[in-house]
């Protein structure tokens, strides 16, 4: 039997005072943080400013290192290249502002693009740092705290303990049709992966089967508990939530 | 003298119609061990899913502790039989192993802080305390199968049922097990194919064959019968000698 690799988190080894502090209060600060970006108006000087302050604090306190921020981040380019197009296309009241060689560039277009480029770039930052500073298992205990349904919390803590099992597993199986001579190569030769990757469900399917059978063995009866840990509280990233959250109120309704 | 494990006519055929067990029939005492032997196929997986009332829908009796089994005891027998699968992988579910080691006991019934306390005891018990904040998927193979007996031990059950315990560990992870198990003061029923593990542990075994009980006797009687090992698929390592045992 092969050793199973070690799974590659995406959990920092960074010590910050984000890493140990309780796992729910990060989820829930980082959503509400959130949502105070995705509510925020981007035509306010001080919302944008305040809100691209705060999150940067927060990416400054989390000891993430830039590089690793940076490449985490290469996830926005769908939405940087979907914004990118919008001051072409999106128009109200035909709001031209700029005409370059009878390509005519929109105002509402404009700051549209600007909206999703702040909006996705801060949201998708402040998710960056909550998995840089929370493992998996955290992350899955926290929203065991907050009360998530006991199937989801279920599903996920088998995603993460399986994942690897199956990523294993299918690399038994490439090597052993490497090691029968197969190359990847062109369209066709992908057939047999796809074959091989019908096994893995099928074995995926039966593994549950007996997973299920050794947890009934053991009493199992419909809750799967994780042990009490224990956690600080976070007086910086609450405050800091409580601030991003009351600009978006005052801003909008004062 | 009334027995601890009494099957009585078992039988059992798959959905699918392929007949696993047989008319079996056998028993043990409180506190004696026996070994199923048998080529692949026999039907011992079954058997062993069958002690932990989990395939149902059986011919027969079977009964442990006194304890029939019915719907209303199968939480009781589940927890009085534990079984150690064939793949630690499938055993161990929970993100770390102290979690895991502690799901059965909390199943059962016991509080947290007891639950903690048996799982510490048990991972003591197989050398494996220190890895007990540890992912069960960062362990190696042996360790694994360390923490999948542990993970039935806190369940504190009279009767330890293994499926092929050793199978694809190191000599000294084999070593380890087998001296795990001669130190356990419970009854054990130990499916192997490891015949020299097998004469180590239990005085006693049984051949199990197409779903039948070809042979129940001393275990070392059974590894003597050149014919009777033919007949079942059964072979001795080669170099094993029984003089290692103090025979001629």
């Amino acid at each position: 039997m092969y050793s199973t690799t070690h799974s590659h988190h995406l959990s920092l080894h960074e010590e910050s005072i984000l890493k140990n502090i309780k796992p729910e209060h990060k989820i829930l600060l980082t959503f509400f943080i959130v949502i105070s970006i995705a509510f925020s108006d981007v035509e306010s000087l001080f919302q944008i400013t305040s809100h691209i302050l705060i999150v940067f604090s927060i990416v400054f306190i989390s000891k993430i290192p830039l590089k690793t921020y940076l490449k985490r981040l290469t996830i926005d380019i769908p939405f940087i290249l979907f914004a990118l197009f919008l001051p072409f296309l999106s128009s109200e009241n035909n709001d031209v502002i700029y005409t370059f060689a009878g390509i005519e560039i929109f105002r509402t277009g404009l700051m549209d693009m600007f909206a999703i480029l702040f909006k996705a770039t801060l949201g998708l930052t402040m998710g960056i740092v909550l998995t840089a500073v929370t493992t998996n298992i955290e992350i899955i205990y926290g929203l065991q705290k907050l009360k998530f349904p006991q199937i989801i919390i279920a599903i996920m803590s088998f995603t993460i303990r399986y994942i690897d099992v199956f990523i294993d597993e299918f690399k038994r199986v490439k090597i052993s049709m490497r090691s029968r001579g197969y190359k990847e190569k062109g369209l066709k030769t992908l057939f047999p992966l796809a074959y091989a990757s019908g096994a893995m469900l099928i074995r995926g399917y039966e593994r549950g089967e007996r997973v299920y059978l050794s947890m009934l063995s053991r009493g199992f009866n419909g809750s799967i508990e994780l042990k009490e840990r224990k956690y600080n509280n976070s007086i910086i990233l609450i405050f800091l939530t409580l601030v991003s959250v009351i600009i978006l109120i005052l801003d909008k309704y004062l | 003298m009334s027995k601890y494990l009494k099957i009585n006519n078992l039988s059992y055929t798959y959905p699918d119609g392929h007949k696993a067990l047989n008319d079996i029939n056998f028993s043990i005492d409180q506190g004696e061990s026996i070994c199923v032997l048998g080529p692949n196929g026999a039907g011992k997986t079954t058997l062993i899913l069958h002690l932990n009332g989990i395939l149902g829908n059986l011919t027969g009796e079977i009964e442990v502790d006194s304890l029939k089994y019915t719907p209303e005891n199968i939480g009781e027998i589940r927890k009085t039989v534990g079984v150690v699968f064939q793949d630690p992988d499938d055993q161990l579910f929970m993100p770390t192993v102290l979690e895991d080691v502690m799901f059965g006991p909390k199943n059962f019934g016991y509080t947290n802080e007891e639950s903690e306390k048996n799982a510490v005891q048990a991972l003591k018990m197989v050398g494996m305390n220190d890895s007990q904040d540890r992912a069960p998927h960062h362990l190696s193979f042996g360790q694994k199968r360390k923490v999948a007996i542990a993970t039935v031990l806190a369940s504190k059950p009279k009767l330890l049922v293994l499926d092929e315990p050793a199978s694809n560990l190191d000599p000294a992870s084999r070593r380890d097990l087998i001296e795990i198990l001669k130190n356990l003061d419970i009854s054990i029923i130990l499916v192997t194919h490891d015949l020299p593990m097998a004469l180590e542990i239990c005085k006693r075994s049984l051949i199990l064959n197409e779903g039948t009980i070809k042979e129940d006797s001393l275990t070392k009687a059974i590894l003597q019968n050149e014919k009777l090992m033919k007949e079942n698929r059964l072979e001795l390592p080669y170099g094993f000698a029984f003089h290692h045992l103090g025979e001629e």
